[in-house]
């Protein structure tokens, strides 16, 4: 047990799983000396040296495809892209390969290898340094895409993308990494790819992942001053989707809103949406609401930003007009 | 320097290249009559560039080939057999059916497959060498590439890669003078214009000429050699010419000549220039292995034919390795 944040928390899963076996590596920009931009991988570098923990040249796409090779060959690797948004370079060797050899070889080579992708918009850093992508990830078959919202979740959802043996995008809300730290239990914690309910609710549901988890909270405990009580679905994992633990939800609730920092249209979020309103359809006792992003570019400074992502006011707006159905 | 190796040695190679020639020209002869549909990349002509090299390596050293890798696959051991019955979309071909021409996979041969995207199997295998390496072995890995894919980003990539965490990989360059409709000289400039590149990054780089499949196989031996002793990337480009369209379905006549391919092999063929060889020095054994060939062509043919399709329920299996993983995303609610 361990009072950790966010980025301290995903170290210190790394720091265990390369404990216990020799095959996990990590490889990436900047992982090593500098320990990761945002300090995740800091001082691993001292602990299991450059033949663990390996400065790549920056060349995203060969980098992409040298680590799912070697994972075909029993490695275990950790590649961190610096910023998600720079995982473009690398989508060929994830997409047509990682994602596929397994399926394309009648089951002969798999790929048991983690991609970290720290993502989102709230730091200022502009349109190609901002973006949330991971409804491309969802959709593509082979994939496993985890999102956590807390250290806790950081931790174990990392260790159990490194021990799966099929390539995980791993999406890492920048604006997690330092925010206040939760004590995160090293001997046991939640496996089996399940969503979590983060608050118990009677009058409406409301599902998100990541930092829109914590925004979430925030709106269902502003909602609560005007009388209504809002359950909080974090899914964890956008694939496997955990449907089941929603669908309890809706039952008891009878309404329900996701929300989602990538862009609404067409985003993962729309994918329950769409499945609740046939599923559940006479669950529900008011239209589904999505809450998700404009679909423009993420611009810097905070009016702008705010003004394109979802923020606790705009899902509060959404949630109230829908608690009122 | 002349060659070297024995007329036995000889009979191998040549033995590899007409194996290739055979199942290749079934293929031709199945696409023709209609009894396989889909992509088919002809390596007619250039097969002394898989046989050369792949009979410089063990079983346990891995290949990675490209959308052309009938050859590579044959020559690596995997059987005329499971290439064919893959053609034919049955469950005994080496991806169960569910590949094709692009996606042959054998991992019990070395034959880590194809891939379908022009340059996407380079990485893969500077990242199999490199495990490889760190796993106490001297195994070795080698990808197959055309001249189209040295031009693709992620080669100059791999070699970066390869060289600065010492992967013992070998990039091979099939320079087949044709990029699809794109001449390579246009692109590159003349036959040994990729490998000065190569040579220009700090890493060892030999060009070869395809014609003759004893100087391939000599050339890959010494790369390879080197590459086991010293635990590095080498890179050798062969020289050889895309006699066939670029594809089964390729109008190449609107970019060259139409009997272009037919002049060059007329005058350059790798086989009839062993064969020529051979008759001299083992006098009828040719003759022998191409009846040999024969043979075993046909009957994998036959059995191609015979073999099992697979059921619907098949294309839902090994989407994911892990256990649980097997849901495809529609969820009804009781």
């Amino acid at each position: 047990m361990a009072v950790l944040k966010f980025a301290e928390a995903i170290r210190a899963a790394l720091d265990h799983e390369m404990a216990e076996d020799p095959s996990v590596v990590l490889m990436g920009e900047e992982v090593g000396a500098l320990g990761g931009v945002f300090t995740v991988t800091k001082g691993l570098i001292d602990k299991y040296g450059p033949e663990r923990v390996m400065d790549s040249p920056i060349a995203e796409g060969a980098l992409a495809g040298f680590a799912a090779g070697a994972a075909t060959e029993g490695m275990r690797p950790v590649v961190e892209i610096m910023f998600s948004d720079f995982v473009m370079l690398a989508m060929d060797q994830l997409i047509n390969f990682a994602a596929k050899i397994h399926y394309m070889s009648n089951g002969q080579f798999s790929v048991p290898a983690v991609v970290r992708l720290p993502g989102g918009a709230g730091t200022n850093h502009g349109p190609q340094h901002s973006q949330a992508l991971e409804s491309w990830f969802a959709q593509t078959p082979g994939l496993v895409v985890a999102m956590p919202s807390t250290p806790s979740d950081a931790y174990w959802m990392m260790r159990e993308s490194i021990r799966l043996d099929d390539p995980v995008m791993f999406f890492e809300n920048k604006n997690l990494y330092f925010t206040a730290g939760e004590d995160v239990d090293f001997t046991e914690g939640p496996r089996g790819m399940r969503a979590a309910v983060r608050r118990e609710g009677a009058d409406l549901t409301v599902v998100s992942a990541g930092r829109m988890s914590g925004m979430c909270l925030e709106a269902a405990a502003t909602l609560e001053e005007s009388g209504y009580s809002c359950e909080v679905v974090d899914m964890r994992y956008l694939w496997p989707l955990d449907l089941e633990t929603v669908a309890a939800s809706v039952k008891k609730t009878s309404k329900l809103a996701v929300v989602y920092e990538a862009v609404q249209y067409g985003g993962w979020g729309s994918e329950i949406a769409a499945w609740a309103a046939r599923e559940l359809f006479t669950d529900l006792d008011g239209p589904v609401h999505r809450v998700g992003a404009h679909r423009v570019p993420i611009p810097v400074g905070v009016s702008l930003e705010e003004a394109v992502i979802p923020t606790p006011a705009t899902i509060h707006a959404s949630l109230l007009e829908l608690a009122k159905f | 320097m002349p060659p070297t190796i024995t007329p036995h040695q000889h009979l191998e190679l040549y033995r590899s290249m007409v194996l290739t020639r055979a199942v290749e020209t079934a293929i031709e002869r199945s696409h023709r009559a209609g009894r396989i549909s889909g992509s088919f990349h002809s390596s007619l002509g250039q097969e002394s560039c898989a046989a050369g090299v792949c009979a410089a390596l063990r079983s346990t050293d891995a290949v990675t080939s490209n959308h052309r890798g009938h050859g590579h696959a044959l020559a690596k051991g995997v059987t005329a057999d499971a290439v064919l019955a893959e053609l034919y979309k049955k469950t005994h071909g080496t991806s169960g059916g569910r590949g094709a021409s692009m996606h042959l996979h054998d991992r019990s041969v070395g034959f880590y497959g194809e891939t379908a995207i022009v340059g996407g199997g380079i990485p893969w295998a500077a990242g199999v060498a490199w495990a490889k390496k760190r796993a106490g072995t001297d195994d070795i890995a080698v990808s197959f590439g055309g001249d189209g894919a040295f031009a693709n980003g992620v080669f100059g990539e791999s070699l970066r890669l390869a060289k600065f965490w010492e992967a013992p990989c070998l990039f091979v360059c099939e320079n087949n003078g044709w990029a699809h409709s794109m001449p390579v000289e246009k692109m590159f400039g003349p036959p040994g214009s990729i490998t000065a590149m190569v040579r220009a990054m700090g890493i060892q780089a030999e060009h070869v000429d395809g014609r003759d499949v004893r100087a391939v196989h000599e050339c890959a031996s010494e790369l390879v050699q080197y590459i086991r002793r010293e635990g590095r990337p080498a890179f050798l480009e062969c020289v050889v010419y895309r006699v066939r369209a670029h594809s089964i379905n390729d109008a190449d006549y609107r970019y060259r000549p139409k009997d272009d391919g037919r002049q060059w092999l007329d005058a350059n063929d790798p086989i009839e220039a062993s064969r020529r060889e051979l008759d001299r020095a083992l006098p009828g054994r040719a003759a022998e292995v191409d009846r040999e060939i024969d043979e075993i062509v046909r009957r994998a043919v036959e059995r191609a034919e015979a073999g099992r399709t697979p059921t619907p329920a098949d294309a839902f299996k090994t989407v994911y390795a892990s256990e649980g993983l097997e849901w495809h995303g529609s969820v009804e609610v009781r």
